[in-house]
């Protein structure tokens, strides 16, 4: 029922990106991998394909990519906090400002700038979220896949 | 977690591995100074509370702006001496564990603990909103109330461009925004009195994860400063489990809080379960947690279908129900409101109720119900008010119960590994 398919990576990753992910093509997906020095599983979904980072320490990345080759969605789970501006890549400054406009409230965060939705949260020892571009998710699919 | 534990499994063996191990380089020694004043304190102070018993305020705090915010004074001394000073205004969470403090508000004469390398050990306390605390990590003795704990490891934070200290890495900044001062933190500091006895435990010991514990010698500079693993009993240490007695966690006791809210509210933090006539269980229920510190709770929207958030925890350093999305709860987000509201919380038009399902590893479980209102109406109805028992936000991924769960309740943290009279932590009992 579902295509397992093993994705092969060269060694020969160039150079440093920019930014990588989210809202990004799916070679992005390997840049994240080198910048966490991770182990990389990947497999193939009816109209979607999950990338699994697994890095030294315990932090897991997963990133949703679409039919077309676009990074829809990114989940990360860890000890401590992913780096949040290589996953969340040209979005990053959107999470960024819209925290910096909560006063007053001290917890988990929710975001939804334009198309973007981030959802963060936790505490030391387990932290947990996802974010997600609801315009490049799968018209088959809603943000529930991104899990 | 059981979605996802599948999940994981269906990506099992095909996918090719590439494992890098992260680079670890050995520093040469170097100590540094704290670089704080060395004036003496009096000594001894119980800083607000005795025997078993810590006074919890929640009120404005030292940035008189905040709301929800559990606080209390916390004394320190250099180790077995009586050279000691109380800091006031640390806040309570239940949601981490081990002592921080503002290096600013610290004026007895620390020294830096050393890590494997002989370096000073340096650590980044990073929460879930990007922003952090950066420091270096000191051994206090601390007194709460009439409780002590010696020779424990705790956080020393920070502040932008404080000297003497290399200044915070890249990688510990790089998610967002400087919580190492009194207006950000709206705090002195985090007295965290969670689940477990180290702020990272066993994940921290042989390969460190990122952002965390930091080889914090000469050769750490913001551009580039290596993790280190830490063994247990050099981490920040919940001071509560080194206790010679009530040493099996806490009972954070609340007044009820009206629809209105209040000005501001009194309570405690009682040490030890089942340990003294003022901490018993009672007819509290036990909730086990899992190792995360997790248990699940389960929503049925109307007409819709029941859902487990098995990551969900109860946390009094949050200061909201956060739960669900705007979507899912049929609340307003205050940021779509035309103009805004008070970003970060639910704006709904009227006083809306919930019913909850909490169950524990234990298969504990019984319902709680809470109701959440309008931030920006309480807030504007208000302006000095700073404890609401209906404040809530947006956050779909577990219910994190913050400190409107408190109030009006007696929530027990049992410590991991320690025995009470309803078994052995970690849990959470109510």
């Amino acid at each position: 029922m579902r295509k397992i398919l093993s994705i092969l990576l060269g060694l020969a990753f160039g150079t440093t990106p920019l930014w990588a992910s989210l809202g990004q093509s799916e070679a992005s997906v390997h840049e994240d991998q080198q910048h966490m020095a991770g182990q990389l599983k990947s497999a193939t979904f009816n109209n979607y394909t999950v990338h699994e980072i697994t890095a030294a320490g315990g932090m897991v990345v997963r990133e949703y990519v679409s039919p077309t080759g676009m990074v829809f969605g990114v989940v990360w789970e860890g000890t401590t906090m992913p780096d949040l501006p290589q996953l969340l890549g040209p979005y990053f400054p959107q999470f960024r400002d819209a925290v910096a406009a909560t006063h007053r409230h001290r917890g988990p965060v929710y975001v939804q700038a334009g198309q973007l939705v981030v959802e963060s949260g936790g505490h030391m020892r387990a932290f947990r979220g996802r974010a997600y571009i609801t315009n490049l998710i799968p018209g088959n699919l809603t943000k529930d896949v991104v899990r | 977690m059981k979605a996802q534990r599948k999940m994981a499994g269906n990506l099992a063996s095909l996918g090719f591995a590439l494992a890098l191990v992260a680079g670890l380089f050995t520093l040469p020694g170097c100590s540094r100074g704290l670089g704080s004043s060395s004036s003496t304190g009096g000594g001894g102070g119980t800083g607000g509370g005795t025997g078993n018993s810590l006074a919890i305020a929640v009120n404005a705090g030292p940035a008189n702006n905040d709301v929800n915010t559990p606080l209390a004074s916390v004394t320190i001394c250099i180790p077995g001496t009586s050279n000691c000073q109380t800091i006031t205004d640390v806040l309570v969470d239940t949601g981490s564990n081990g002592l921080r403090v503002l290096e600013t508000q610290v004026t007895i004469p620390l020294t830096n603990a050393t890590d494997t390398n002989g370096n000073p050990l340096g650590e980044c306390a990073m929460f879930a909103d990007g922003s952090f605390l950066w420091g270096s990590v000191s051994t206090v003795d601390i007194t709460l109330a009439g409780e002590k704990a010696s020779a424990v490891p705790i956080q020393i934070i920070r502040t932008t461009g404080s000297v003497g200290f290399p200044l915070v890495p890249n990688t510990c900044s790089g998610n967002g925004t400087d919580d190492g001062n009194v207006s950000a933190l709206g705090a002195n500091g985090i007295l965290g009195v969670g689940l477990f006895k180290q702020d990272c435990g066993v994940n921290c010991v042989s390969t460190p994860p990122a952002n965390m514990y930091y080889d914090a010698g000469a050769a750490c500079t913001q551009a580039s400063c290596a993790l280190i693993a830490v063994p247990l009993v050099n981490q920040v240490q919940n001071p509560v489990s080194l206790f010679a007695k009530d040493n099996n966690g806490v009972l954070v006791s609340l007044p009820s809080v009206g629809a209105t809210g209040a000005v501001s509210v009194s309570g405690s933090l009682i040490f030890g379960i089942g340990t003294q006539s003022n901490n018993a269980l009672g007819t509290a229920k036990v909730y086990t947690t899992d190792g995360l510190g997790h248990f699940t709770a389960t929503f049925t929207p109307p007409g819709g279908v029941a859902t487990g958030y098995p990551q969900s925890f109860i946390d009094s350093g949050s200061n909201t129900f956060a739960f669900l999305d705007a979507a899912t709860s049929g609340l307003t987000d205050c940021s779509t409101l035309v103009p805004p509201g008070p970003a970060g919380f639910y704006c709904p038009a009227s006083s809306t109720n919930f019913t909850v399902t909490n169950t524990g590893n234990n298969g504990v479980n019984a319902p709680v119900m809470f109701s959440i209102f309008s931030a920006q109406s309480l807030f504007t109805a208000n302006p000095t008010f700073t404890a609401f028992s209906n404040l809530g936000s947006p956050f779909a991924g577990a219910f994190d119960y913050g400190l409107p769960f408190f109030y009006g309740r007696s929530v027990f943290v049992g410590i991991e590994g320690q025995t009470t009279p309803g078994g052995t932590g970690p849990f959470f009992a109510y």
